[in-house]
């Protein structure tokens, strides 16, 4: 009679064992899409950008964020003000969503949520 | 029949059940029933979830005759009961143990009514008693269940459907439920911490469901929120 309800124990220690692990590698490479999400959701807006742009924009003193580094091909990801953006001729906005637009853009200009 | 009708008559019809102290509403009806008048805009499954805490399982199962007129147990899973009209929904029973882990889960075996008990349902705890249906209905507080949401392992569409509702009781928690939030968040060991805030990244990243609110425009409510936990995460070092 409980059968059903011992598989779907059965599958959820499944999904704890899977989760656990995914855990510990939190800080290995398994880890970037938690920290690319986690850069994702800290912007409230996504534009793509020419590579000169954005070397323009580190020489204003803008840093690349980490997970720029952690990806393969590597990106430019950088936060920089609305007011800033709003001067990038290259930038195009996009939606900040994990989509084939997003990660498939190499240089990504972000901006931050009012604190 | 509108699905609020359908929601209350449900309600209605497991009167005797939730009149059992401790017996909680919970699962993602409760922001339907949260919303004024419990006007039930949010879609979502067709059931109602009701928690037994399993100290009370036994005073549940004595009043479970007195839904047979309305409701059915299903010879699958005895722990649904199905109901006789369209005009119901499904009631699903699950368990409450606060004593176990937010990680486990396990069946309470019983013929009459088997219980999947689920441990992060440890996390909700009774909080506003409202009138519904002539029934006083017991729901969770917003903080317990916002926490079990998030502690929840959440895939596919009804892991999105799931991270919405956590959205819809963010939308109407006040400041004491963030202060509650933060203190149950920092009980939690930091596996789990790490859960919540993953389950908040997806949900910041999500595309609007049918039926369900667009979460775009609440984007900065939860990332204030991951920063809001981030600082918890730096006071416990």
């Amino acid at each position: 009679m409980t059968r059903a309800l011992n598989q779907r124990v059965s599958e959820f220690r499944a999904r704890v064992l899977v989760r656990s692990w995914e855990y510990r590698q939190r800080h290995h490479a398994r880890g970037v899409w938690f920290r690319l999400r986690r850069v994702l959701a800290g912007a409230s807006a996504a534009f793509v950008v020419s590579a000169v742009d954005a070397a323009a924009l580190a020489a204003e003193g803008y840093r690349f964020e980490p997970i720029s580094r952690a990806l393969e091909p590597q990106k430019s990801i950088l936060f920089v003000p609305a007011e800033r953006v709003a001067r990038i001729a290259s930038a195009r906005a996009i939606a900040v969503r994990l989509s084939r637009e997003l990660l498939e853009a190499q240089y990504l200009v972000l901006t931050p949520f009012d604190a | 029949m509108s699905f609020r009708d359908r929601l209350l008559a449900t309600i209605r019809a497991a009167r005797p059940v939730l009149e059992v102290p401790e017996v909680l509403v919970v699962g993602s009806e409760v922001p339907n029933l949260l919303e004024p008048e419990a006007a039930s805009t949010l879609v979502v499954s067709q059931d109602l979830d009701i928690g037994v805490p399993v100290n009370r399982h036994a005073s549940v199962k004595a009043r479970l005759a007195e839904m047979m007129p309305s409701l059915t147990p299903s010879p699958e899973e005895p722990s649904v009961w199905t109901p006789r009209s369209p005009d119901l929904l499904e009631v699903n029973f699950v368990g409450i143990d606060r004593s176990r882990d937010p990680t486990d889960a396990y069946v309470l075996e019983d013929d009459q009514l088997p219980l999947l008990v689920f441990g992060a349902l440890s996390l909700v705890t009774a909080g506003a008693e409202v009138e519904l249906a002539g029934t006083r209905v017991r729901l969770p507080r917003p903080a317990g269940l916002l926490l079990e949401k998030l502690v929840t392992d959440r895939t596919g569409n009804k892991g999105d459907r799931d991270l919405l509702v956590a959205l819809g009781l963010l939308m109407t928690a006040g400041p004491p439920d963030l202060d509650e939030l933060d203190a149950l968040y920092g009980t939690l060991r930091p596996e789990l911490r790490h859960v919540v805030r993953s389950n908040l990244t997806v949900l910041s990243l999500l595309e609007p469901a049918s039926g369900m609110p667009d979460p775009r425009p609440q984007r900065a409510t939860v990332a204030s929120l991951l920063r809001r936990l981030e600082q918890v995460e730096g006071g416990i070092g």
